[in-house]
């Protein structure tokens, strides 16, 4: 009984204050008057009642994508190597790297292969080395000796900080680390990849072994189950830079193995390319398909 | 680099880009006896440098893929008012050249000009200022003694397939083109009945 006296109060209050709002009276038909809530939907608003969109949860993968290579065509070393020469005929040998690029099968995460790799026939040979160590040691003298193009501590630091950074690689000694860390470089150095450090072997204690180390060595690391790295110049023979690939195969092969057991990388795919040709999965050959062609064709002047 | 799914895909990317490599203008085989060929031209087009830049786009890499051995030098300076000649090389019949010719390798800075015909070889030039880069072709053709390469039934059949991916694709292109056309249309009309019925409420 009490619930319908309720609704009775309920009923008249409403008929009481219905009549207090006024109307809205014009000539206007009504489907043309702006409603309160805009009739366009974006995407986050509700659609109706109930019907909220959640975000899609995305599938998360724990390694990076391989696909079944079976269908691929792959090229012999020559094979490959007569197309790259055909699309960058004329062009200076200097300016143009022989690249590969292998493709692990790896986990998203974990350690990466990481290294630096003196080839048999180096592909690099602009390597300008700054070196960081006390100044008033024999060590400052005895970088200078070995060819470096910047050496010092403070002054290097100064001369770093206003721009003038002539090398393309830098080392550290060992006595000079906490004078590293207090220049507070890092935020120039770590963009261009030259910030010493422990895990790059550019922090040192043998600065003679590092430098000669560093001269003709190219550093590598895998990036998204990547790793590229040049292997030679144009004007490289098929021999040279089958000797070339084969070293960076048997390195990143021991690299792999070093990685521990949570994280094994096994070898997906080697492509050969250069800087204007497309990329040729290579097959592990070396010599021409075409009878006609003799790997001494290869290596004309180009 | 290519993406490794687009080079799984025989129909696009790398495989057709060889198969117009291996066919097209300048696909030939240059007879024995030519043993080298050089172009000068200079980097830009104006003053009749086009032809010859068309040629070494188009011909020149075709001409290297059949005859990988022959070595082929391109000199290219910045001086527009420079030559444009094209220097094909023979060997004299009967005479045998030492392997090691000197040879400057290709230059972008003028640096690599044409070398002097070495004891036992002559040089044949073909100016090519001012000249479109078909009649280029086809007087190198005649000089040369070069025969053009027909395309194999393999290279025929992969083009084939490709054309009909293109005609097939072009179709699907403008359907496309006609849903987001109405799609747009659609909204633009909204749009402006929300602005004119916003104008007459302003006005009220």
């Amino acid at each position: 009984m009490a619930s319908f006296n309720h609704c009775l109060a309920s009923l008249a209050r409403l008929s009481l204050t219905a009549p207090a709002r006024p109307t809205v009276t014009s000539t206007i038909p009504k489907f043309l008057l702006p409603t309160a809530s805009p009739s366009v939907r974006h995407a986050y608003s509700s659609g109706g009642a109930g019907m909220r969109k959640r975000p899609k949860k995305r599938r998360q993968y724990k390694y990076f994508k391989t696909h079944d290579l079976s269908q691929m065509e792959q090229f012999s070393l020559c094979d490959a190597m007569r197309y790259i020469r055909a699309f960058e005929v004329g062009r200076p040998p200097a300016s143009v790297k022989y690249e590969v690029a292998v493709k692990l099968k790896a986990s998203k995460g974990g350690p990466v292969v990481r290294n630096r790799i003196r080839l048999p026939f180096p592909v690099k040979t602009d390597t300008r080395i700054g070196v960081i160590c006390p100044e008033d040691s024999p060590m400052f003298s005895e970088a200078q000796q070995l060819g470096a193009v910047a050496v010092g501590e403070e002054s290097l630091f100064e001369s770093i900080r206003q721009g003038n950074i002539p090398f393309n690689k830098l080392i550290c000694h060992v006595d000079s680390q906490e004078a590293l860390k207090k220049a507070n470089l890092g935020r120039i150095l770590g963009p261009k990849g030259l910030m010493p450090n422990q895990k790059t072997k550019t922090i040192t204690k043998n600065l003679k072994a590092t430098m000669q180390d560093l001269i003709g060595a190219d550093d590598y690391r895998e990036r998204d189950g990547v790793v590229r790295i040049a292997v030679g110049q144009l004007g490289f023979t098929p021999q040279m830079l089958s000797d070339n690939i084969k070293a960076v195969m048997a390195q990143l092969k021991e690299d792999m193995q070093k990685i521990d057991e949570n994280h094994v990388k096994t070898l997906d795919e080697v492509v050969l390319s250069s800087t204007r040709a497309p990329g040729f999965s290579l097959d592990g050959t070396f010599f021409p398909t075409d009878e006609n062609l003799k790997p001494e064709d290869l290596q004309s002047v180009m | 680099m290519v993406n490794v799914l687009r080079r799984l895909n025989k129909l696009t990317a790398v495989i057709p880009q060889l198969v117009r490599l291996r066919n097209g203008p300048g696909a030939a085989m240059l007879p024995q006896d030519v043993t080298r060929i050089h172009m000068e031209f200079a980097h830009r087009i104006n003053q009749g440098h086009m032809g010859p830049r068309v040629f070494f786009r188009e011909a020149l890499p075709r001409l290297k893929y059949w005859n990988p051995a022959v070595p082929m030098v391109v000199n290219r300076s910045y001086d527009q008012s420079g030559p444009a000649t094209l220097t094909l090389y023979f060997r004299e019949p009967g005479a045998t050249l030492p392997s090691d010719l000197p040879q400057p390798s290709s230059s972008t800075q003028g640096l690599a000009k044409a070398p002097a015909p070495a004891e036992g070889e002559r040089a044949l030039t073909i100016d090519m200022k001012n000249r479109r880069s078909e009649a280029i072709l086809k007087e190198f053709m005649e000089k040369s003694g070069a025969v053009s390469v027909k395309m194999s039934p393999e290279d025929e059949a992969i083009m084939r397939e490709v054309e009909e991916r293109e005609r097939i694709g072009a179709i699907d292109r403008e359907r496309i083109r006609k849903l987001n056309e109405a799609a747009k249309r659609e909204k633009q009309m909204i749009a402006q009945a929300h602005s004119e019925a916003a104008a007459i409420k302003a006005a009220l």
